[in-house]
């Protein structure tokens, strides 16, 4: 696989309509991407099957999002979350992502479903916003333990302040 | 041929094509011997036949691969997608579209599913997101989206009745319990309120007893004093009396000394006459004797009227003394007199009052049977068919703890003449109906027909009406046992 980009601050959109779907296995790989995938990551889909899905991880999002996200499927619960996703060309576009676990007849995750919408541009401000927070107090911890733990801890306060359990904060944004 | 797969037709029929060009090649050229254009027309024409047979079944395995994806997806199985999909190939578009198919439906249902599963959880933030679903996918979704909501306030209030259900069971639970210690009270203070009652009864009667005697002991008294009063005008009138003997033995003293000097006197007149006054000197001695005699007597009766006169004066004393003595006694005993009276209206009232709180206590003691045999109905909800509350309340008017009170025990004995006793009847026996037609009505499915349940809310609405007339005409039957009697 090429070397990740360097981000730009070019954006894409997805359209209002569309979303994108992906499929991978229980370690994360992608199994199958639809053409809104393929068109807006900027990748074939030769490039994307097989690869694993943090090849659109952009730095701005701090990793607490992500072990959130892996903690709650690892639980088989669905995950909603909003992603800054870095294209191949460097540029980043925003979804509201909706993940469910794949489970097998005795209940084994054999993979994950993605449905990826456009989010409110809105609360693509709010979640900008934490997310800075979050990531400052990962960086200055030194990336360890210790920073994800900062990280978490500004995120359950400001669910906290809400009084809001995390999906029902998400999905009310 | 009806029986082969298109690919097995699509090559019999290229099989015969090529077959038939053969044949006709074969007539064509044996005539005349193959010549080198002729050749050349045959081998291009067998060229295409092979690139249409390559193509052909390029095509006819990406069908395939397309069928049995459409066969799984038929069978409901959403998960597998076409990939590696060829730029430009002929089968590119349809493989697509059938992805996007596939993404449709897998995206609606496990939206369909998060959200009733939030909402089965009282979630109802958690609704189907619509966004990128098209056509028929987003319009049910829309729809769905109305009864994820109205499940959500269902299940919210399911919840809530759940829990006020098993607040309600554990409450009436409780309050059976709580009524049962009740009753154990009511009870023994009953009976112990029986024991007062006995012991304010005895008492009043021995107050009453107590002031018929003092009364006695006042009239007594009275008479002591009236007695001593007349006693003591007699001794006054004795000691006058004596008075008057005392200055009567002065007049005879001073008599019987005048007497006697008279005798001396007579006795030296008749020394004087010598021999002829010896006579005269005996008469005299004689009267002087007598006149001694006399003074003697009359001394004796003043030393007996003296003594006489300090005994009276004594007994005047001590007469006095038994006067003030009589009084206060008697001043004492009309207090005592009073204070016994007012006991013994006391005991009367407090008698009256206790027996009115018996009878209050056994008014209470019945209702709490009657509100027990109630709360059994209420319980049968909750407990079923099979509970010993349904059992409980299989009891009828009569064979009940009221019913046996009213008809047998103390209520027929003290309260069979107040004119409201016979009033409890119809509306104790209606209670009874009611919750015997609830609890039959229960036996039925009532959880699933709303139409039973209304019915069964109605009976007990009408038991608790006529409950609370039951309760009111046990309250009026206490109050008339004691208005005639106070």
């Amino acid at each position: 696989m090429s070397p990740r980009p360097d981000p730009t601050q070019q954006e894409r959109m997805l359209a209002e309509d569309d979303f994108i779907v992906s499929k991978t296995d229980p370690k994360g790989i992608i199994t199958y991407g639809n053409r809104i995938f393929i068109a807006i990551s900027g990748y074939s889909e030769e490039e994307l099957l097989g690869s694993p899905h943090n090849i659109l991880r952009h730095p701005d999002m701090p990793r607490a999002v992500f072990k959130l996200l892996w903690d709650t499927l690892q639980a088989r619960q669905e995950i909603n979350a909003y992603v800054k996703n870095l294209a191949k060309d460097g540029s980043f576009y925003w979804v509201f992502a909706n993940i469910t676990p794949s489970l097998d007849r005795r209940g084994e995750v054999i993979g994950y479903y993605s449905v990826r919408r456009k989010p409110r541009p809105e609360a693509v401000q709010t979640v900008a916003a934490l997310y800075r927070t979050m990531l400052d107090a990962e960086r200055k911890a030194g990336d360890g333990q210790a920073g994800m733990k900062a990280s978490l801890a500004i995120l359950n306060r400001t669910l906290e302040e809400k009084g809001m359990g995390y999906d029902e904060f998400v999905l009310g944004l | 041929m009806t029986n082969l797969s298109l690919g097995s037709r699509i090559h019999y029929l290229i099989a015969a094509i090529l077959g038939l060009f053969l044949a006709f090649a074969y007539f064509a050229v044996a005539p005349k011997g193959l010549d080198l254009r002729l050749g050349l027309l045959l081998g291009l024409i067998l060229a295409l036949f092979a690139l249409t047979l390559w193509t052909s079944y390029r095509i006819l395995h990406a069908i395939d691969r397309l069928a049995s994806n459409l066969q799984l997806a038929a069978q409901g199985n959403l998960d597998q997608r076409i990939t590696r999909i060829k730029k430009g190939a002929a089968t590119e578009r349809l493989s697509w579209a059938l992805n996007d198919l596939l993404d449709q439906q897998e995206a609606y249902f496990r939206e369909v599913f998060s959200a009733f599963d939030h909402a089965s959880r009282g979630q109802t933030y958690r609704l189907a997101m619509d966004q990128g679903l098209h056509g028929a996918f987003k319009d049910a979704m829309t729809r769905i989206n109305v009864s994820v909501e109205s499940l959500g306030q269902v299940q919210q209030m399911a919840l809530k009745e759940k829990l006020v259900a098993r607040v309600t069971d554990l409450n009436s639970g409780n309050l059976i319990q709580n009524l049962r210690s009740i009753q154990d009270y009511l009870l023994s203070m009953t009976k112990e309120l029986g024991t007062v009652g006995d012991l304010s009864r005895e008492t009043a009667g021995e107050a009453d007893a107590s002031r018929i005697t003092i009364e006695g002991i006042v009239a007594d008294l009275n008479r002591v004093a009236e007695m001593v009063a007349s006693t003591n005008a007699q001794i006054e009138h004795i000691h006058e009396k004596s008075t008057e003997i005392t200055q009567i033995v002065q007049v005879i003293t001073e008599v019987a000394d005048r007497t006697n000097l008279l005798a001396l006197n007579a006795a030296i007149e008749a020394a004087h006459a010598g021999e002829v006054g010896k006579g005269f000197a005996v008469v005299a001695e004689e009267v002087r004797t007598l006149s001694e005699n006399t003074k003697d007597a009359a001394a004796t009766i003043a030393a007996t009227i003296e003594s006489f006169g300090q005994a009276t004066s004594r007994m005047l004393a001590d007469s006095q003394e038994v006067k003030e003595i009589t009084e206060t006694s008697r001043a004492t005993v009309t207090a005592f007199s009073g204070s016994v009276r007012r006991f013994a209206e006391s005991a009367r009232t407090s008698f009256q009052q206790v027996s009115r709180a018996q009878d209050v206590s056994f008014a209470s003691l019945v209702k709490v049977d009657h509100f027990l045999f109630k709360q059994n109905g209420y319980r049968v909800v909750n407990q079923g068919m099979d509970s010993p509350e349904a059992r409980a309340v299989q009891a009828d008017h009569r064979g009940c703890r009221l019913g046996q009170w009213y008809y047998q025990g103390q209520g027929a004995e003290l309260f069979a003449r107040v004119p409201s006793y016979a009033r409890l009847e119809a509306p104790h026996a209606q209670v009874h109906s009611h919750i015997h037609q609830a609890v039959t009505l229960l036996g039925q499915r009532w959880q699933s027909d709303p139409e039973v349940q209304a019915k069964v809310v109605a009976q007990f609405e009408q038991a608790e009406r006529a409950s609370e007339e039951v309760v009111a005409i046990i309250d009026r039957m206490v109050d008339e046992r004691h208005h005639t009697r106070v």
